[in-house]
């Protein structure tokens, strides 16, 4: 067999596996917005229908209007923009640091924000829920967002950090030779250099807050704050939800996360590998 | 330094009266304490958020504290771990399910996602598209994740099913969610669903960064694409694999979610995982010490198998 053929094959093996996985990958969700468009009736039917025969926009607008639905999208829109506020403005300012400045302690701070990862979420989640009740922040925005930071904060420093490594340091230097102080040079030259990065990151503790499930439903339990997640699974267990209209409001919620995530793939993936892999 | 000091500090201009809260800043980032005052504010918050919390969560774990018997709080030393090392039948249980869910969950997220990652590594504009299509899943919240296979496994409408039967591999349809036998079997198969993406995310980063002339150099000795796999491309990868392999393995010990949504460890015990069963204890029992010793053991399980896998990773390699 020649080199050329080989080579060719190789390549067509490629495309069949990756055709493959893609099935599996996508196959899931092209489903459920298929089921999302079907008028109910055609979902429980004995005769199952793989392509909708009639289209519908009804479990749509059932789910958008069932009471509290746009409640949950904005308590969880509101959690989110508070989760990013904190991990961002604290977490930049720290990545900073740990990437520019030797000094004591700094990698013993690393490793622990690190080893933080590695602590079971219930471990944190009992005595967090503790601690809220007794100052007041359960059942509240801020006291989600807060208990969020947890897992986000260390992850955000180390994918800032992997950005503003690889801004060369020489930059600064210049600026400051030229006579911006240490803050006007994160300000002028830093920030604006490392925009994708920041873009990325954000993009990726907004989906992380936006899709969590697990704190949400313990640290919320009224309307007032509870975030879509929760709604969603509460109406399949207490209102036998529908199919189609479950499929909607799944399709709904993951829209504005998969355009995000489409936007800003490349630098996302730049993001993780310099954190996960250093790590 | 009085706040009405006059400064001469050459970065603030004299019209400005008194000290401006940014030039004050702007005083405190030429001063030698800038790097701590970057991260002291990350420090406080996990000082607050994190480490407290744990602590005060290892320190319940030796409490009885159960809100629905507040009478018999109080100090009970190592009584929670007795009861949980020597008596618990269903942590045991537990324990082997998270063995075999983590285990199998792993090595099956590893291999898929390998593959996916050679192959979308061919490069090319094609292969850049569906490198998005393929990390979909990850990004996908848990609670849709757990509705759409629910769905697609649902004994009645189920399409998964119906395929199956008439491929002619299933005589009818099945509750897989069900049967003792099925049940952890498709929460795993929903996790390679939703996990595969992000060992193909790193290895396709790894995959990229290994220099072309290897290969080369390689070709030109006569070792064909499967030894090149072994020889090369597999070694070059280690690091990588080794970090993803402990993420992947801590994600899925401490992650609940799948199985708190669509079993809450059912039927019988058959999905019962120990992150379940420490959710179940404090927030449907409300037994908060008895959950405390689970998580702690989890914890004292995941240091010791990250500690273990590291140094034999480590040894294997010199």
């Amino acid at each position: 067999m020649s080199k050329h053929t080989s080579d060719q094959l190789w390549s067509l093996l490629a495309y069949v596996v990756i055709i493959v996985i893609m099935i599996f990958s996508l196959g899931p969700i092209v489903w459920t917005v298929l089921t999302s468009l079907k008028p109910e009736a055609d979902i429980v039917t004995s005769e199952l229908q793989y392509l909708p025969q009639r289209i519908t926009f009804d479990n749509y607008v059932a789910i958008w209007n069932r009471s509290g639905y746009q409640r949950l999208i904005s308590n969880s829109a509101v959690v989110t923009f508070l989760t990013l506020t904190i991990c961002m403005l604290i977490g930049t300012l720290a990545a900073y640091g740990f990437s520019r400045y030797q000094f004591r302690g700094r990698n013993q701070i690393l490793m622990v924000y690190l080893i933080i990862r590695m602590f079971p979420v219930v471990l944190m989640i009992v005595p967090l829920w503790i601690i809220m009740r007794s100052v007041g922040l359960l059942n509240t925005h801020f006291g989600l967002a807060l208990a969020y930071t947890t897992f986000l904060l260390p992850l955000c420093i180390w994918m800032m950090k992997g950005f503003f490594d690889a801004i060369p340091p020489e930059l600064e230097d210049a600026a400051r030779i030229d006579g911006c102080t240490r803050l006007s040079a994160l300000f002028r030259v830093v920030l604006p250099l490392a925009r994708g990065g920041l873009v990325a990151t954000a993009v990726f503790i907004g989906i992380s807050a936006w899709n969590e499930y697990l704190f949400a439903l313990m640290f919320t339990n009224s309307q007032n704050t509870q975030t879509w997640p929760v709604g969603l699974a509460l109406m399949v267990g207490e209102f036998q939800l529908p199919w189609g209209a479950l499929s909607a409001g799944g399709v709904i919620s993951i829209v504005p996360v998969i355009i995000l995530f489409g936007i800003v793939q490349q630098a996302l993936v730049r993001g993780l590998t310099a954190g996960a892999v250093k790590g | 330094m009085s706040i009405k000091e006059p400064t001469f500090d050459i970065d603030i201009p004299a019209r400005r009266p008194g000290i401006h809260p940014l030039a004050l800043l702007s005083k405190v980032s030429e001063g030698r304490y800038w790097a701590y005052f970057l991260i002291l504010p990350s420090l406080i918050l996990v000082a607050l958020v994190i480490l407290y919390p744990v602590l005060h969560g290892i320190n319940l774990s030796f409490q009885e504290l159960r809100l629905t018997r507040p009478q018999n709080n109080g100090f009970i030393g190592l009584e929670h771990y007795r009861e949980l090392l020597l008596e618990d039948k269903v942590f045991r249980i537990a324990l082997w399910n998270t063995a075999i869910y983590v285990g199998g969950g792993v090595i099956a997220q590893f291999i898929v996602g390998l593959v996916a990652a050679l192959a979308l590594n061919k490069g090319g504009i094609v292969m850049k598209a569906a490198s998005v299509v393929v990390l979909l899943p990850w990004i996908l919240p848990s609670v849709v994740a757990g509705n759409i296979w629910a769905l697609m496994l649902d004994a009645r409408l189920g399409v998964l099913n119906d395929i199956f039967v008439n491929l002619g591999l299933l005589p009818q349809y099945k509750a897989w969610f069900a049967d003792p036998a099925t049940a952890l079997p498709a929460t795993m198969v929903i996790s390679l669903w939703r996990g595969f993406p992000f060992f193909t995310l790193l290895m396709l980063a790894g995959l990229q960064a290994i220099d072309d002339d290897l290969y080369e150099a390689a070709a030109v000795d006569g070792a064909n694409r499967w030894q090149q796999f072994w020889a090369i491309t597999l070694p070059m990868l280690r690091p990588v694999i080794v970090a993803t392999v402990v993420l992947r393995v801590i994600g899925l010990v401490n992650a609940p979610d799948l199985v708190l949504l669509l079993t809450n460890g059912g039927p019988g015990y058959a999905t019962q995982l120990i992150s379940l069963y420490a959710v179940q204890n404090a927030f449907t029992d409300f037994d908060f010490g008895y959950a405390g010793a689970i998580s702690v053991v989890t914890f004292v399980i995941l240091m010791i198998f990250t500690a273990l896998y590291v140094r034999i990773t480590r040894a294997s390699q010199e």
